[in-house]
């Protein structure tokens, strides 16, 4: 297979679209942002909590709640990925092509349809048994 | 694309029309639940859509393949197999959840009723598939459907009020379970991934056809050393048993099911009693290759009757057997807490029906044995169920009409407050004995059977001794088991009996809880009923396991 760099042009693209803005936002916020140095402000950040002290320290169980409702989407889109490049996409001038056989395409289309109305069920479930309400 | 492979992937779907009405049913109860707390209303929905999936399943019971070669592609390439056996335990569990919701009907707080009773219709749906599986993967996914909603029940079953939370013995229980049984779930998955690694495929007649070239392939060039598959084979099978084990409460994975059980409420043992020993018992068959439907005759001797499931297979499920039994049963004569006497009656039973696994590749050479040992451990999970369940139930109405039945001495004097309970009680009792004419004896005959039908060795060594003496001494102990468990189960007989009611027993009268005792009456019906004429059920375990007697005459036909 011939080696062409014009095909890696994008990601060259891309890398320096990252940087740069990873770059520009920190200089931007240092030259323009107004800095007061209170003794709190100059503490290392750590999502809010005290940094300093034993790390066994009571969490509130209403985190767990969020976690597994959080992993319930997670594993959801985990599935949705491989569904959605699974469809047919045109790979030229000719047919359409993709990875799976025709006739399973419908099949998968709904068995993924369930899967996401299970997810909706459980998501339901969990509004009307008050896991939001933050009690 | 291969129309017979397009066929044995999407074809088996309309078959599993009474799992998937399961499931849609559980999401309604569940959601349901949020709007209305009300146990008969929740209790009818699951019993109507119980109902509805048994009536799925009698449409639409085994599929018809147009020619061979669509059988075979469905063989290899469908992830369920939907042969007899499958049907009967699809029909049994389904049976078995009718029993299980009537039973669990009063047990839980009235809001916590709808999830309850949707996590038992997981758990049939589970029981379902297990029984159905075909793939490895499958098989695991099934597991897991079984065993994920009883981590659930063991917590909704107790608490009164959604702050209120367990007590601390309830909750001992749930956390026990739940971290054992994920340990199980993660040994098994190991085994499975050694099976995978070794011949992959996680079909399961692919499995058994890549052990059978593996060995053909040793014996060819070198006859006396054994084929690294093979050696690599036995240890995925050992933890394969393992896991499994646990949910069959095998020795030594039994030492949770005691606690778990006096733990939790009656209702909920009642359904690790029966729930995870189904479901355990149709993986094992299904993993070790004892049924493989549509082979000839040929490839099924062949599939047993290499070294790895000819000679080791059987001699470690003889120790788990006759270890199980005899620990069930000498730990049950020490118990005075009744949940945790029939915890270990169930561990001493799982140890009987593991002798019908235990001789069943042996009983391969015996043309003419009545029994094949596989269909003597599924007539014993269906009599197991029934006496098992019966006995609970009884315990679990006695709870819900306020009466204490903790302990072996809160059941003394039944006899005079309440007749008709210890009647069909001693008949429970009776049946897990095995005394004639109840389903006990049936299902211990026809194990006991299979153990005494095991022909002598061809070739006699001294080590392993001759498989004919190992297995009538495997009966034999089985039969002083038996005889052992009768003092523990004869105890409660005669304290029901002999003893005088504590004042407390004889002023409770609370409300009856109809279900509960529709529950308990159809299990002293399956119980009698069987004991009295057990032929039925015996022709149903028999066509469900194709025999290899009957395939031999069916080739015999072909050719």
């Amino acid at each position: 297979m011939d080696f062409a760099l014009s095909t890696y042009y994008p990601i060259f693209l891309f890398l320096l679209v990252v940087v740069g803005f990873a770059v520009s936002a920190l200089v931007a916020t240092h030259l323009l942002g107004p800095s007061r140095r209170t003794p709190v402000k100059q503490m290392p950040y750590e999502s809010g909590m005290d940094p300093i002290g034993d790390a066994r320290q009571h969490f509130d169980v209403k985190f767990y709640l969020i976690a597994i409702l959080f992993l319930v989407f997670d594993v959801e889109l985990l599935f949705l990925y491989p569904w959605a490049a699974m469809y047919p996409w045109a790979s030229g001038p000719g047919e359409p092509s993709s990875y799976l056989p025709g006739e399973f395409q419908s099949l998968v289309f709904w068995e993924v349809l369930v899967f996401l109305l299970s997810v909706v069920v459980a998501y339901i479930y969990a509004w009307r048994r008050g896991v939001f309400r933050w009690r | 694309m291969n129309p017979n492979l397009v066929t044995a992937l999407t074809g088996y779907l309309p078959y599993l029309v009474p799992e998937m009405l399961l499931g849609a049913a559980a999401c309604v109860l569940f959601l349901g639940g949020t709007w209305r707390a009300n146990r008969h209303l929740w209790g009818g929905v699951a019993l109507v859509s119980l109902a509805m999936a048994a009536l799925a399943l009698s449409f639409n019971p085994l599929p018809h393949y147009e020619s061979a070669s669509v059988a075979d592609a469905s063989r290899y390439a469908s992830p369920v197999m939907l042969d007899r056996l499958a049907l009967l335990l699809r029909g049994v569990s389904l049976a078995g959840g009718l029993l299980l919701v009537l039973l669990c009907w009063d047990s839980m707080p009235e809001n916590r009723a709808a999830e309850y009773h949707a996590c038992l219709l997981l758990m049939v749906a589970g029981m379902g598939l297990c029984a159905a599986a075909n793939e490895l993967v499958t098989l695991f996914l099934a597991l897991e459907l079984t065993s994920i909603p009883t981590y659930l029940i063991l917590y909704l079953g107790k608490s009164s009020t959604p702050n209120d939370g367990l007590d601390a013995a309830g909750q001992e229980a749930a956390m026990k379970y739940f971290l054992l049984s994920i340990f199980s779930s993660a040994l098994t998955l190991f085994g499975f991934s050694y099976l995978y690694g070794m011949a992959g495929t996680t079909n399961l007649p692919g499995l058994a056809d890549a052990f059978r070239r593996a060995s053909d392939l040793s014996a060819a060039t070198e006859p006396t050393v054994p084929s690294p598959l093979m050696g690599m084979g036995m240890v995925a099978l050992v933890m394969v048993v393992a896991g499994l084990g646990f949910r069959l409460t095998a020795v030594p994975f039994h030492f949770y099911a005691p606690d778990v059980y006096q733990g939790t409420t009656t209702a909920n043992a009642a359904v690790l009693a029966f729930v995870p020993k189904v479901a355990g018992f149709a993986a094992l068959v299904r993993v070790l290759g004892f049924v493989l439907p549509n082979l000839s005759h040929e490839v099924f001797t062949a599939t047993l009757s290499r070294p790895i499931l000819r000679e080791q297979l059987p001699i470690l499920l003889w120790i788990v057997a006759a270890v199980t039994m005899t620990l069930g049963n000498l730990l049950g004569l020490l118990q005075d807490n009744l949940r945790r006497l029939l915890a270990y009656s169930s561990v001493a039973h799982a140890g009987y029906m593991l002798i019908g696994l235990a001789a069943a590749p042996r009983l391969l050479d015996a043309f003419d044995a009545p029994v094949d040992g596989v269909d003597a451990v599924f007539f014993y999970l269906v009599t197991y169920g029934a006496m098992t369940l019966g006995a609970f139930g009884v315990l679990q109405y006695l709870s819900s009409s306020g009466q204490k039945a903790e302990t072996v001495d809160d059941l003394a004097g039944l006899s005079k407050t309440r007749p008709g309970l210890a009647l069909i009680m001693v008949l429970f009792l009776f049946s897990l004995i095995g005394i004639p004419f109840t389903a006990g004896f049936m299902g211990k005959f026809l194990l006991f059977a299979g153990a005494l039908d095991v022909p002598p060795s061809q070739e006699t060594t001294f080590w392993p001794p001759d498989q004919r003496t190992l297995f009538v001494g495997l009966a034999l102990l089985a039969a002083l088991n038996a005889a052992i468990g009768g003092w523990y189960y004869l105890r409660i007989a005669a304290v029901m009996y002999l003893r005088d009611p504590s004042p407390l027993a004889a002023a409770a009268e609370g409300k009856r809880s109809w279900p509960t005792l529709a529950a308990v009456g159809l299990c002293g019906a399956l119980t009698l009923g069987i004991g009295i004429n057990p032929d039925p059920l015996k022709r149903a375990v028999q066509s469900a396991v194709p025999r290899l007697t009957d395939m031999v005459s069916v080739s015999a036909v072909e050719h």
